[in-house]
Formats: structure tokens, C-alpha cells, sequence
């Protein structure tokens, strides 16, 4: 108990240190001892950008609150292992995280909206931080008192979503869908302590969902009502769609290198987790593309997880002879699989800018596995950043050659689906 | 085209930037690494390989909707020559447009009915009367069956057909209705208006 409250304290500790802002004290749980806030008022400090278009405002909080909740369980599952570096590092990737939704509420909603959503997204993630630490501890008392922090949050949350949206997103709405993401946060990590990796990861998939499902809600009723029908767009929708996917991918194949360049037992649920995202993926051009598109899609993509891995193998097995012939085979996939693209959007993507982009996806993941493996857990944070952005932007080109090229084979006119028998009839409804 | 490869070339030029030189993924340099081999035997990331399979919606081959009677076989459908939609040969079947998704499958999937022929009703008569949240069953070759509930029932003018709703490509499943309804131009020999009915998987 005495050990587990001295690394509650450290942890309530560098928590508060990863965070720019803290608005309020925060206390160890177990621990009379008062941390002091952190940082300084978003008001006080940040330049104002420019507010996002509505389409773009809902994609930047999909993407960060999808990065949160990946963001969060690492935090979450390194305080289960005990490993304090990597909580660490977590943590200050986590902060960073909650600056970039803080900017993006304070440059369209004003500087004091900010400030109250960033203090209560902090409560929360400390609160994470806390259950975490009562799994780690295997006390109870500690886990209880997170919830409550954390149904307190979810009330308050809720509110300030109601209140920024003017009453058009529902408080009971709003409570249920924040109460949600907890819930998979919290069951994730439960799984997790308990060696469910599986569990553990299906949970996280839901959660990594929800979390663009709710950003999207919620952008839809923070942004003015007659704006909101932007979100409907077809190729607003598949931009977001592709999004999550791609992005996705790289949450995943990042945590599966992670187990798998330590031998970690949970490599092969996070394998099977990867494995799952391939087939989502490959549904998603089998609507687009058709069945064969799809088949070949997935023999290449499966060629470059296949790769990633065996470069991770290398490096576990301390083989250098592996690592460069599979940088080597990545090099081939890259160049085929630009080439499928271009083919299969009639030219609308260019395989040879396409293979470059490729180029730098392989390398970031390639080096965050280097980093991670040798515990260099800052450089590991930001390669995965780096990477989960780029795809982001990957995906609105995707989505805009995917939707233009199936766009140009859609049927034209109006279907002509009655001869006028019972036109005395259908034309009195 | 053009722009798409400017974008991607400046992304990478800066991507590629990030990664610092002695980084093995800076091909073919090497760095030592502090994790241990794994003891004895290979480690599960040795055999891993990646998933080559996926589970493909099976096609369509009945639709039921019991709230307004239906239960049809499916024609496959897919484009005239002039770009139109090809409707079922039959007023009394309803059809599939098969060159979109499967029901189920992620995207919008189209089903095509008649409302009438020149002497009586047609497969999709009673369509417009469906409202949100009756429930429509599309049983597949396959012998699974998937189900939607409808959200809505828009009647458009032909003149307006919102081609970009009904087809466009998403990711999410949905299934659309499409007939014709309003009053009938005899000059034309063409309803005036479309009915499409929005539905969800339930």
C-alpha cells in the first residue's frame, strides 16, 4: 500500500507536469498531498487560430478524440505493466492532445469555452490515470473514487457540450455518449489487468469508434444549425469514414509492433486486432472498387503489415540481415501498391507521388519501432502522432479520387419505375 | 490528379524529415537496440501473417417488407447504354442494382421496384405508405438475411433526382427504395416524381 501510494504521487506528479494547463489542484488519491496547477490559462496564453469550416471542425475532433482514447489507454495499460517511462511519455502525448482540442474549441467557440472544457478533460484524464493506478494496486477503494471523479465528469462534460451547442445537443444525449466513451476506457483497462488482451482490444476498437461517432455528433451540434448539413455530404462522410479506418491502422499496427518488439503477451490479440482493421478495410474497397479490386487490395496490404512485422521480428531477434530485406520488400510494396491505386482510380491518384507518401508511412512506423525497442518512448509517441496525422490527410485524397471515380460510373437521370395504371391512385397520395 | 501528387510530395517532404537518419526505417542504416531475444524458440511476432481474407456480403436474392405486403425475388440490375438506371423486367419483381454495394455491405445499396404497369399495380405500390421505423428483410444467397428499419420516405421530382444521396459512395450500410410516385405525365408516359425510402440495418 505504502508503494503504491509513493507511485500514485509520482504519477499524479508527471500527469500534472505532462499537462500544460491544470485549472484546479488535484489531489493523490490516498495522499494529503495537494498538487499544485500546472501551466497557464488557455486565454492567457495561446494565440486564437482562425475557426475551422464546419466539415473541417468535425474531422479535427474526430481525429483528436480517436487519438485521445488510443492515447489514454497506452497511459492506462502502461500504469498496469508499472512501466512509469512510458505513463510518462503517454501522458505528455496525452496533454499535447488535449492542447490541440482545446485550440480547436477556443479558435470556434472563444477562449473561455476553452478554458472550462480543458479543465474538465483534465479532470478526466487524471481520473483514467487514478483507475489505472487502482487496477496496477489492486485496490478497489481507489477505483471507486475514479468513478465517481469520472460520473462527475461525465455530468459536467455533458453540460458543457449542451450549453456550447445552445440546447441542440440533448444533455441526457450528450451524458450517455461521454458516459460511453468512459466505459470503454475503463472496461478496456479491466481486461487488460486481467490478461484479456483480447477483450481488451475488441473493447478498444469499439471505443476508438465511438470516439469519431461522437465527434461528429457533437460537431454537428456546436456548429451553426444551417451549417450542419455539410456533415451529411457523401464525400464529407467518406472522408471521415476512410479516416477512421486508415488512421486506425496505424493505432493498431503501432501497438502490435510495440507488444511485438518486446515479445509481449499481448502481441497476438494485438495481431488479431490488426488482422481486423485489414478485413474493414478491405470491405471498404470491395463496396467502393467491387469483390476483385477488394481481393487485390488486401494481397497487397497484407504484404506491407507481413513486412512491418517481420522488421519487428528483426529487431526483437536482433537479426539485420531481416530488417533490410524486409525494408527491402516494403520498397516493392510500396511501388505496387501506388500503382493498384492509380489504376484504380483511373488516374486520379499518381502512383509516383503515392509511393513516396508510401515511403514516409513505412519509415515512421519502422522507426517508432526502433525507438520503442529501445525505450525511447518520447521519439515513439511522436513517429505515432506523426504517422496517425499524415494518414488523415491521406485519407481526404483518397476520398475525394475514391468518390470521384465511382461517382463517374453512377447511373445518371431518375429511374423510370412506373407504366401510369394506377396513376388515378398514386397521384392522389 | 496534379494537385493530389503536389500534396503528397509536400507532406512526405516533411514526413521524411521527421525521421532521424540513424533510424534503420532511413534505409539501410542500423541501430543497436536494448530489448533482449526472446528466450528459446520463436516469439509469436516470428510467425505472424497477415489476414488475406474477407467476409464478403452475399448477394441479394429476395426482399420482404411485411408492413406493405412485399416479398419479392431480386433481378439483378445495372446500367443502359444511355446511362440510366435499368429497372426490372417485370412490374412484379423487384431488382437490385448490382454494379453498388450488397445489402449490408458498407455503402449504399439500391433496390428497384415498380409502382404499376399499364393495367394494375406493381411490386413497390404500396412503398409510399412504409413509415420510419417499419422493418425490410433482404434474404441472401447465402441463406442469411439481413434486416433494415426505415428513417425515411422523401417523394423528389424526377427533374431533382439526388443522385449523390442515393448512390454516392460512404462506408455506411444502408439501403434505399427507389420508385415512382406524384401525378403521371401522359404526354411523357413517366411519373413525375421518385419515392425513396432511407433505411438502416436494425
Amino acid at each position: 500500500m505504502k508503494t503504491w501510494t509513493g507511485l500514485c504521487v509520482a504519477g499524479m506528479v508527471l500527469l500534472v507536469a505532462g499537462s500544460s494547463v491544470a485549472a484546479r489542484p488535484v489531489q493523490a488519491p490516498g495522499s494529503a498531498v495537494r498538487l499544485p496547477p500546472a501551466g497557464n490559462a488557455v486565454a492567457a496564453g495561446n494565440a486564437v487560430a482562425a475557426p475551422l469550416p464546419p466539415p473541417d471542425l468535425a474531422l479535427r475532433l474526430e481525429s483528436l478524440l480517436g487519438e485521445h482514447s488510443v492515447l489514454a489507454a497506452d497511459l492506462m495499460r502502461g500504469r498496469i505493466r508499472g512501466e512509469q517511462d512510458f505513463a510518462q511519455t503517454a501522458n505528455a502525448a496525452l496533454g499535447q492532445n488535449t492542447d490541440a482540442m482545446t485550440d480547436l474549441i477556443s479558435s470556434n467557440f472563444g477562449p473561455a469555452a476553452a478554458d472550462r472544457f480543458k479543465s474538465l478533460w483534465q479532470l478526466h484524464v487524471t481520473a483514467l490515470f487514478t483507475y489505472a493506478s487502482g487496477l496496477a494496486g489492486a485496490d478497489e477503494g481507489v477505483r471507486s473514487g475514479a468513478r465517481v471523479t469520472l460520473v462527475g465528469f461525465e455530468r459536467d462534460l455533458a453540460g458543457f457540450f449542451a450549453d456550447a451547442s445552445q440546447g441542440r445537443l440533448n444533455r441526457d444525449v450528450a451524458q450517455a455518449a461521454v458516459l460511453m466513451h468512459v466505459n470503454h476506457l475503463l472496461q478496456q483497462a479491466d481486461a487488460y489487468a486481467g490478461h484479456d488482451y483480447a477483450t481488451a482490444d475488441r473493447i478498444s476498437r469499439e471505443g476508438y469508434a465511438h470516439t469519431y461517432a461522437m465527434g461528429r455528433d457533437i460537431a454537428a451540434a456546436l456548429v451553426p444549425p444551417g451549417q450542419a448539413a455539410a456533415l451529411d455530404a457523401p464525400v464529407w462522410r467518406l472522408h471521415s469514414e476512410l479516416g477512421r479506418l486508415l488512421a486506425e491502422h496505424v493505432v493498431l499496427i503501432v501497438d502490435a509492433t510495440r507488444a511485438g518488439v518486446v515479445n509481449g503477451p499481448d502481441f497476438t490479440a494485438a495481431a488479431d486486432a490488426v488482422n481486423g482493421n485489414t478485413r474493414d478495410l478491405a470491405g471498404a474497397v470491395a463496396s467502393l472498387f467491387g469483390p476483385a479490386a477488394a481481393a487485390s487490395f488486401q494481397s497487397l496490404w497484407a504484404d506491407h503489415i507481413d513486412q512491418i512485422m517481420a522488421y519487428t521480428a528483426a529487431v526483437l531477434s536482433r537479426n539485420g540481415e531481416g530488417r533490410d530485406a524486409a525494408v527491402a520488400k516494403l520498397g516493392i510494396f510500396e511501388n505496387r501498391f501506388a500503382t493498384f491505386l492509380q489504376t484504380a482510380t483511373e488516374r486520379r491518384l499518381d502512383a509516383t507521388g503515392l509511393a513516396k507518401a508510401l515511403l514516409a508511412h513505412d519509415q515512421m512506423l519502422l522507426h517508432q519501432t526502433d525507438a520503442y525497442a529501445a525505450k525511447q518512448y518520447q521519439q515513439a509517441h511522436d513517429m505515432a502522432h506523426q504517422t496517425y496525422a499524415q494518414m488523415f490527410d491521406v485519407a481526404g485524397q483518397f476520398a475525394d479520387a475514391f468518390g470521384a471515380t465511382v461517382a463517374a460510373r453512377l447511373p445518371s437521370g431518375s429511374p423510370q419505375t412506373g407504366l401510369g395504371g394506377m396513376a388515378g391512385v398514386v397521384g392522389e397520395r | 490528379m496534379a494537385v493530389a501528387g503536389r500534396v503528397l510530395l509536400a507532406t512526405l517532404a516533411v514526413l521524411v524529415a521527421t525521421v532521424p537518419a540513424g533510424s534503420a526505417a532511413a534505409r539501410p542504416a542500423h541501430r543497436a537496440v536494448t530489448v533482449p531475444a526472446p528466450p528459446g524458440g520463436a516469439a509469436p511476432v516470428d510467425g505472424f501473417r497477415s489476414v488475406r481474407t474477407f467476409d464478403l456480403v452475399a448477394e441479394p436474392a429476395r426482399l420482404r417488407i411485411p408492413a406493405v405486403q412485399v416479398d419479392t425475388a431480386l433481378q439483378r440490375l445495372g446500367r443502359r447504354p444511355d446511362g440510366t438506371v435499368a429497372v426490372p423486367d417485370s412490374p412484379n419483381v423487384a431488382g437490385w442494382y448490382a454494379q453498388g454495394p450488397r445489402p449490408g455491405q458498407p455503402g449504399p445499396a439500391v433496390l428497384l421496384g415498380h409502382v404499376d404497369s399499364v393495367r394494375g399495380p406493381g411490386v413497390f405500390f404500396r412503398v409510399e405508405e412504409l413509415s420510419p421505423g417499419a422493418v425490410v428483410y433482404v434474404d441472401r444467397v447465402d441463406g442469411t438475411t439481413g434486416s433494415f428499419r426505415v428513417v425515411r420516405v422523401v417523394k423528389v421530382p424526377k427533374t431533382s433526382f439526388p443522385t449523390d444521396l442515393v448512390y454516392s459512395p460512404t462506408l455506411q450500410p444502408s439501403l434505399q427504395l427507389v420508385t415512382c410516385g406524384g401525378t403521371f405525365d401522359h404526354r411523357a408516359g413517366s411519373y413525375r416524381d421518385n419515392v425513396i425510402v432511407y433505411a438502416v440495418p436494425s
